[in-house]
């Protein structure tokens, strides 16, 4: 087991150096660069930055400096942002994005599942329906027509939410919903099918021949076989939720780390898209490893290579 | 023969599909004395298992029980509600199904699956009920009992997978055991000591043991009875050795013909019974086996025939014509 983590940390070391290289010179291949704007800075200024950033230098030797920044976790200044770090950035937006996403996650797994639950006990009757026409409803709509809808009825209609701002937790209802809305709709319509699924199982009809309460049959039986589907796409989810709220967080006007990222890659601010990339990639791969290590948990039958059967 | 642990009367279930309605059991009779292990054969769609899960009101959501009664210790199953059916389940009556690679829950180590049985029945502490599944992993035969309670069904053989089964089916002490083609999902080998291994746990704790099978050789080694089944309704029944000495319905005789006998060594082909079964969508108005009858006379068609002292047979009818060989027929 701890030989696997170390494996798999490992792993994404490699990984992370190639993604860091690949984005450093594709983003160099791009023409243009941080000092170039409309508006034309005279052309000594715009020397003396380069050269003050190191923009100047050869390609290598801005990568291998680049690199060693890295290795000290050291994401580099801003060409933007005057006196403001990558690092800073990243943590100013940080907590907002990641709230934000973890209570999507949350939302995803307390609403989503038990939706398919409800809906595969009642198979073919109305709260069947129900969970299924609004679970492909959305699927189908995208999130920031949801996020404009809601934002139309409950801020400015009912005047239940504010329209945008974090300043209580009234404020992270709706750009929670929209964000986690498709994943929400997707899990519940996984659970369903993959729980309608395990119903037929021949070890569903052993539980019930040996007397086990519906309640036991569901949830120790049924249940957690079901979730291996649904555990399989959480992963990815928990990811995207995560680093896809940019979107979300223009339309609300929220103050994450996504739109630090738009920002900066209009802006051709090397440092902070190669910042918050490297950061995303990160977190992506440690939550693919979580996803994994849940994934040996509930299924027994899946063995870490070199472990004998 | 002594007050039947299991008397089952008239059973009709049905299923309902797009289909329409399909009569899978329509009404079968036949009683399971305390300790006693009966057969129940047929082929494929015959109705046997249908019978047997509909006794245990294990039936698929579209299935129905229609009618009938099935008396266990003297009450009616089907008149009992589910809490009361749920006590009983695993608890008085046990079931061992076909295929015990599918049976067993995959994420739940065996143990578990045997621990949690006890406990849903007995009051008893959860290291009690532990001590209790060694003891049941030893009468079945699973070598080092205790370590193999923390392995997985997929850490075991096709056949250590049915000892599980049948440890766990037995972990409550059951009256009535209803083993469901125990053997046809293992290796040809491994059949026989899991048929043995029932034989001698029936015998030995007592209970009374259904066992369904399409395998004749089977029943015949280990049976006291047998109830023949086809087209959803008991053709005929009755003790092994009169019915494999003397089978008096035809389909009997034809399933007998079907199966190979070492002892014989002059070279005949074995006798298929050409023809397949009813669609039990439309079952036949007479006897289901008339289409496919070396014997079919027009009675046969035209109406069900009674149960003549044990066989479903219009030839058992007194005022019937002799058969006196294949497909001749004197007339009475």
């Amino acid at each position: 087991m701890a030989t696997y983590v170390i494996q798999r940390l490992g792993l994404m070391l490699l990984t992370l150096f190639a993604i860091v290289t690949l984005t450093f010179f594709l983003m160099h291949a791009v023409p243009g660069g941080p000092f170039v704007s409309e508006r034309m800075l005279a052309p000594e200024i715009e020397a003396s930055l380069n050269a003050k950033f190191g923009l100047s230098d050869p390609i290598w030797l801005q990568y291998l400096h680049y690199l060693r920044g890295i290795a000290m976790f050291d994401l580099g200044p801003s060409f933007k942002y005057p006196g403001v770090s990558v690092n800073q950035m990243i943590a100013d937006g940080l907590p907002v994005t990641l709230r934000l996403g973890l209570l999507a996650v949350i939302c995803v797994v307390a609403l989503g599942v038990p939706m398919g639950i409800v809906a595969a006990l009642n198979r073919n009757k109305w709260p069947d329906t129900g969970v299924m026409l609004l679970a492909t409803m959305g699927v189908a709509i995208p999130s920031y027509v949801i996020a404009t809808v809601l934002l139309y009825v409950f801020a400015l209609k009912l005047g239940w939410v504010p329209t945008f701002g974090l300043d209580d937790w009234r404020g992270y209802i709706l750009p929670v919903l929209a964000l986690a809305g498709f994943w929400i709709s997707f899990v519940a319509r996984l659970s369903r099918s993959s729980l309608l699924e395990t119903f037929e199982q021949d070890y569903m009809t052993t539980a019930r021949a040996k007397g086990l309460r519906p309640g036991q049959v569901l949830f120790k039986h049924g249940l957690r076989n079901s979730l291996i589907p649904v555990v399989t796409v959480l992963g990815p989810v928990v990811a995207n939720l995560v680093t896809g709220s940019f979107v979300i967080e223009q339309i609300f006007a929220l103050p994450g780390i996504g739109r630090h990222f738009v920002l900066s890659i209009t802006n051709r601010d090397y440092t902070a898209i190669m910042g918050i990339t490297i950061f995303y990639a990160a977190l992506l791969m440690v939550m693919i490893l979580i996803v994994d290590l849940l994934y040996l948990w509930l299924d027994p039958r899946i063995k870490l290579s070199g472990q004998s059967a | 023969m002594s007050v039947p642990i299991l008397s089952v009367r008239d059973l009709r279930t049905s299923f309902f599909s797009q289909r329409g309605e399909v009569q899978a059991v329509r009404g079968v009779s036949f009683d399971v004395a305390p300790g006693e292990m009966i057969g129940i054969v047929g082929e494929s769609g015959s109705g046997k298992s249908i019978t047997c899960m509909s006794i245990l009101r294990l039936l698929k959501a579209n299935g129905r029980i229609k009618g009938g009664e099935a008396l266990f210790d003297g009450r009616d199953l089907f008149k009992l509600d589910e809490d009361e059916m749920r006590d009983l389940r695993g608890n008085d009556i046990a079931v061992i199904f076909q295929d015990p690679m599918t049976s067993l829950n995959p994420t739940l180590t065996v143990g578990e699956q045997v621990i949690e049985t006890i406990l849903r029945h007995r009051r008893v502490t959860r290291t009690q009920a532990r001590q209790r599944a060694i003891e049941l992993f030893e009468l079945v035969r699973i070598p080092s009992a205790a370590a193999r309670l923390k392995s997985y069904p997929h850490e075991f053989s096709g056949g250590m997978r049915q000892r599980v089964m049948i440890a766990m089916a037995l972990s409550c002490d059951p009256k009535l055991l209803i083993a469901d083609e125990p053997t046809t999902a293992l290796d040809v080998t491994i059949q026989r000591q899991i048929l043995m291994l029932l034989k001698e746990l029936q015998t030995r704790l007592g209970m009374a043991v259904i066992l369904i099978t399409h395998d004749l050789g089977v029943i015949a080694e280990v049976t006291d009875r047998i109830v023949v089944m086809y087209g959803g309704m008991v053709m005929e029944q009755g003790d092994v050795r009169d019915l494999f000495a003397r089978p008096r319905h035809p389909y009997t005789q034809g399933l007998l013909a079907a199966v190979p006998d070492l002892r014989d060594d002059t070279h005949h082909r074995l006798t298929p019974i050409p023809g397949s079964p009813p669609d039990m969508a439309h079952p036949p108005e007479g006897c289901p086996f008339a289409p496919r009858c070396p014997h079919a006379m027009k009675q046969c068609v035209a109406a069900m025939p009674p149960l003549f002292d044990g066989a479903r047979c219009w030839l058992q009818h007194p005022e019937a014509p002799r058969v006196v060989g294949v497909n001749m027929v004197e007339a009475a």
